[in-house]
Parts: structure tokens; sequence; C-alpha cells
């Protein structure tokens, strides 16, 4: 028989036992109503996110509220218009929130804090129409008079997506770094467990007396990589039907390419730090100790996982780009850069090739080193002793 | 036929294994006999590539032993195990599976086995829910679900309640009778002489005896000697005699088969009432302690 048979055998195992389990249904429902919640409560709460309050004092125009209301439809809000007795009413409605902005007489506005550039933009035109009305009025002038003074018409467009919807991506990507630090410390931790279990149950002499230890780990890591893969997968649609669904404006045009993505970078960090849990699980013969074998792996996922939120700062920084490139940080990082935008294909495809490479390259390692482990049981085996003893069976 | 040709093994200053030589014939079941420690688990984790040895090799059927013939083995480790939240049936029929069977086979003979060892109603049970007894009977199906050419079976009587070891002694004997290889270790030397028809005694990694169990026996030039003697404390006066055991004036030693028996009674009638007096061929338990002894004096 083939290896390959066998190690489909264990794959399969892997696949059904865990698949089968209700603790997998539930975190797989709960996970993609988790992501559903978040792409969809705010479009459901956010019947009123294009609505604004407008509060006037000292307005005399009547129909000030009236075209303000009009040339917020232009730009797609919903204004409604308020007038307060003084400037003291009025601040105190905008610290509670309900105002927006102030008009304060014709020409200032007060803000709590941030300035909402384009309801300034639209109380502004608004109230510069009012008074260019009355000046026109006042000064009788003729329609070619009219004309020479209406002021030129500008456009603008912008080179790069605007900040609003910068940050928004960007927030695509710490959502898809949190699923994939989750995803991938969840899956190598599945793993971990299921190694040592093979010890701590003593089933390990009675499979590796039908299969070779290479063959084991390489079907226990397939095998858990697809129930995750499977999992991920079903989160991930859901992600995209509730996006697809939602016609909220607000969620960046990248987030479908990006949820996709982090689909692809999931196999690869789980292939990369699912090797190093294999080997650790190895190492051990019960599940007590595995805590302090994780330690430095969890920890080099967490380093990756924060410096990625560093690069969260400065997607298009040089830091960032190499960064993209290291394997222990690259899935995260990549995410963070294709949710801030278009990388090119090319680097994408180096990125993948590097983590490829060294998946493999360590899973030469992790395959010597838990070869010569996995069947000592008992006392935590040092891993000089279990590289040694690995070196010549396989 | 399972050779095992001059294994030998070290872990740093301690040897497992000296030049272990033995064979197994199909059809015949051979009792792996040795003090603790002696290297009779080494042996078998040798033959299924779970020890790597230093030196020697296994050979089965003329072949040097690689996956292809370990497909057809079947390994009972010392280290009971299977996984324990796994259901029976399908634990049986993975590890069939992972034998080289078919799916559809693989089915068959884990209900086959099932059935065999009254376990036929367990098959959806998960093994941790099964009393300790069932879950020993699993362990068995596990290494002889795939019918295999040979059965190596690390002390497969250690902790079974008498019945267990009857059914299990009528087990092994009908695996043989279809033409299989066994090898079983064991401590417990009354039950090998009953189950096995060869012995191979092993001490510090070097097989000290090997043989048919009746052969071994005839060919020996000792003689088991127990005498009772109601009286003084006896002992036969005479060079060569191994002391096996002396307890309530019951002596139980090895003699050589040329020794004098008239002049040994009349010793013994001298110190008190001889009530029995026996001359026999060496047990098996005799045949052990003697090699082991000699082989340690050696």
């Amino acid at each position: 028989m083939s290896g390959a048979r066998r190690v489909g055998l264990v794959v399969r195992r892997e696949w059904t036992q865990r698949v089968r389990s209700n603790a997998f249904r539930i975190s797989t429902a709960v996970a993609a109503a988790i992501v559903v919640a978040i792409i969809a409560v705010p479009e459901i709460l956010g019947a009123d996110v294009n609505e604004r309050t407008v509060g006037m004092v000292g307005v005399s125009s009547p129909q000030l509220a009236s075209v303000v209301q009009a040339t917020g439809r232009q730009a797609g809000l919903t204004v409604s218009t308020r007038r307060f007795a003084d400037e003291a009413a009025g601040e105190a409605a905008l610290r509670s929130g309900d105002a927006d902005v102030l008009l304060v007489g014709p020409g200032a506005l007060v803000w709590k804090s941030d300035v909402d550039e384009q309801l300034g933009a639209v109380v502004t035109s608004a109230v510069q129409a009012i008074e260019q009305q009355r000046a026109i009025g006042e000064l009788g002038l003729t329609p070619d008079q009219l004309r020479t003074l209406r002021p030129v018409q500008v456009t603008s467009r912008s080179l790069e997506p605007v900040i609003a919807e910068r940050s928004a991506r960007l927030d695509v990507a710490i959502i898809g770094l949190v699923l994939l630090l989750l995803a991938i410390s969840f899956y190598g931790g599945f793993l971990l467990v299921g190694v040592i279990e093979e010890k701590s149950s003593r089933v390990i002499e009675v499979l590796l007396s039908r299969l070779r230890p290479t063959e084991l780990l390489a079907g226990k890591i397939a095998g858990i990589g697809l129930v995750g893969l499977a999992q991920l997968s079903v989160v991930a649609a859901a992600g995209l039907v509730a996006l697809a669904v939602s016609h909220d404006h607000r969620v960046p045009t990248t987030t479908g390419g990006t949820i996709a993505w982090i689909v692809v970078w999931f196999v690869l960090g789980y292939g990369f730090y699912s090797v190093l849990y294999g080997a650790a699980g190895s190492l051990v013969s019960r599940q007590e100790e595995a805590q302090s074998m994780t330690l430095p792996i969890t920890a080099l996922l967490l380093v990756a996982y924060f410096v990625a939120l560093q690069t969260v700062r400065s997607p298009d920084s040089t830091a960032t780009l190499v960064l993209s490139f290291v394997p222990p940080t690259a899935p995260m990082v990549m995410i963070v850069r294709i949710a801030n935008g278009a990388v090119p294909w090319w680097q994408i495809a180096i990125s993948v090739l590097l983590m490829l490479a060294t998946i493999s390259g360590m899973v030469l390692l992790a395959g010597r080193i838990y070869t010569g482990a996995v069947l000592r049981l008992g006392r935590r085996v040092k891993l000089r002793d279990a590289w040694r003893g690995g070196e010549v069976s396989g | 036929m399972l050779e095992v040709r001059d294994l030998t093994k070290r872990y740093g200053d301690v040897v497992a294994l000296d030049g272990a030589t033995f064979s197994v014939a199909p059809g015949r079941i051979v009792g792996f006999l040795g003090p603790n420690g002696a290297g009779k688990t080494t042996t078998m984790r040798a033959i299924f590539g779970l020890v790597v040895p230093d030196g020697g090799e296994v050979r089965w059927m003329d072949a040097p032993v690689g996956p292809e013939q370990r497909a057809r083995f079947g390994y009972m480790p010392e280290e009971r195990g299977l996984y324990p939240k796994m259901r029976v049936g399908e634990q049986l029929v993975f590890l069939a599976e992972l034998s080289g069977l078919t799916g559809t086979s693989a089915k068959h003979a884990a209900g086959r086995w099932l059935d065999r060892l009254g376990l036929g109603d367990r098959a959806d049970s998960r093994l941790e829910d099964l009393s300790h007894g069932n879950q020993q009977r699993v362990q068995l199906a596990a290494a002889l679900v795939h019918d295999p050419e040979l059965a190596v079976l690390d002390e497969p009587f250690s902790g079974l309640d008498p019945l267990g070891v009857g059914s299990l002694a009528g087990l092994l004997e009908e695996t043989a009778a279809s033409g299989v290889a066994v090898l079983f270790s064991s401590h417990q030397l009354d039950l090998v002489e009953d189950v096995c028809q060869d012995v191979v005694i092993i001490d510090h990694g070097r097989i000290v005896l090997a043989g048919a169990v009746e052969d071994l026996k005839a060919a020996s030039s000792r003689r088991s000697l127990d005498v009772v003697v109601n009286g003084e404390p006896w002992m036969p006066a005479m060079p060569g005699a191994t002391v096996a055991s002396t307890r309530d004036g019951q002596v139980h030693v090895l003699v050589d088969a040329s020794a004098d028996l008239a002049q040994l009674l009349a010793s013994a009638s001298g110190a008190g009432e001889v009530t029995r007096f026996s001359f026999e061929p060496p047990s098996l338990a005799d045949l052990f302690l003697e090699a082991v002894s000699e082989e340690r004096r050696a």
C-alpha cells in the first residue's frame, strides 16, 4: 500500500472524527454569525448613518432650513434643522450629540470636536446660496451680470482612496488579522492536542506499527487543516453573502477580496505554525505539559500579530513591504496590504512561494524531531535527543 | 518464517540487544521469555521498525522486513492504547485499512472480530465507555483485525482474569492453527508451558535457550527433584545441584540426570520421614532459571 493512501486514511479519520462533533458545528455557526453581525449590524442599526442635525442660532433667513435640507439631499444626507434660543443652548445640544454642527449667525460653524467636512460643505454652500440670492435682489443685477458673477465650477477627484475609505479598509484588515490569529492558534492547538493524545493514550505504537511517523504527522496536519479550511470557508462565505446583501456604501470595495485572501493565507499560516505545534507536541506525553511547549510558538504567533497591527498604521512603508515576505509575519502582513489596496500579483506570488519553501524545509526538520520523539513515552524529550533519534528512521 | 538475526541495540551504556537470533515458524505459538529488561520489548519493537537496531536484521519469508511485510504483521504493544473517544468499530476499520484492507473488507473484518470477541453490540460505543476487560479485547482485535500472517503480542496475558486467560489461550491456538506465526512474551511460565509449542528465552539481550518445549525438556541433562521431609532440614549433598526453592521442608532442586537416586533417597530418609520424592524432566520454569542463571555465571 502506498504512503499516500495511508496519509489519506489519517486525513479522513481526522476529518470525520472532528466534523461530526457538536463542538465543530456550534463553533462554525457562532463564528459565521459573528462575522455576519459585524457586517450587517451597522447596516440594520445604521438607518440613520446618513442623518445629520444642524443647529441654528441667530439665523434670520426663513428659507435657510429648506435650502440646507435640499443641498444635503444632493450630497446623500438627510439633514434636519433645529433652532436654539442662544449659543449656550446650541453648544449644549452639540455636546450631547443632539446636533452635529451649530450654525451661529450667518457665518460661523461650531463643531463638537472633529469637523464633518461633508456636512460643513453642505451648510456652507446653503448659507452662500441664500446670501448670494439676497445680494442679487438688493443689487438688482441683470442676467448678464449674474452670469459673470457665477463662480467657476471646479471639479475634484482623488488619486488614492479618501481617508474614510482607507480607514475602513484597515478596519477590515484588523478584523482579518484577528480572524487569522484565532484560526491559526485554534487549529494549531488542535494539532498539538491531537499529537499528545496519541502519545498519552499509547495508541502511537499501534499506529506506527502500520505507518511511518512522517506519514502520520502529515495526515494529521492535513486533516486538521482541512477542517480549519472548511470552517473558515463557511465563515468567509457567510461574510461574503452578508456583504452582497447589504449595500452599505461604507464597506470598502476591497472587503470581498480580503475575505477570500484570508482563507488562502490561513492555509499558509496554519501550514507554517502547525508544523511547529506538531513537533512540540511529540516531545511531551501528557496534555498538562503542553502549555510549556507551546509558549515559544504562541509567542512567535503573537509577535507576528502585533507586528502586523503596527503595519496597519503604515501599510505602504518599506518595512511593511519587507515583512510581507518574511514567513512568520507574511500571512498577517499580506492581509493588511491586501486590505489596504491592490498588491502586485507578483509580490503575492513571491511571498506564497517563500512561504511554501519555508514550510517544506520545516516539514523536514519537524518530521525528524517528531520521528525521534513520538515513541518516547514518559518524561519530556529533549529537543537534542529527539533530533538525534529521528536521524535514522523515517 | 520470521527470522531475527543477530540484532544489536545500545542505549548509551546500556546494552538492550546483544546479537539476538531466533525464528518463528508459521502455525507455531512461540513463548518469548526473559527477566525484566532482558530485551523482549526491544526485540518486538525492532520487528515493527519502532526501534532501529544498531546491527542485525529481521527477515520475513526470506526478505528483509519493510513496510510491505509489516502490513501483514499484527502487533499488540506492551503499552496498551487506542483512541479513547473513537467508536470501537470505526477504530478497527481504520486500523484494518491502514494495514492495507479495502474499506469493505475492513468493515467485514472489524464486525467479524467484534462478534468473535463477544463485542458485536458495542461497535458504536466509544472505547472509553467499555470495561477494562473489553478494552483489552478490542486491543487484541486491533492486532489481529487484518488477519496478519505474523502476530506479535507483548504480554497479552497480563491483567487478565483466569477466564480471560483461558479464552485468549484458546484464541491463540485457533489463530496458530490457521497458519499464523504467533510470538508472545510473558512472565507467567506455567501459562507459557500450557499454551506454546516453542520457547525463546532471552537474557541481557542474548538468546540463551530456544526450541520446542518438549525437545528442550527431553534434551536437558538436568532433572527436577522435589523432596518433602518431615524432620531435620535436608539438602542434597551433591555437586552441580541448583537449589530452585526451599519452603516448609519442601526442597526443589535441579540435579544432573545421572544422579544416584537410591543414595539421594537414603540421605533424605536419614533426615526424617520422606512424604514426597519426585524425579522428573525439568519444567519450563526450571529450564528458564537454569538458562538465565547459567548465562549470568558465564
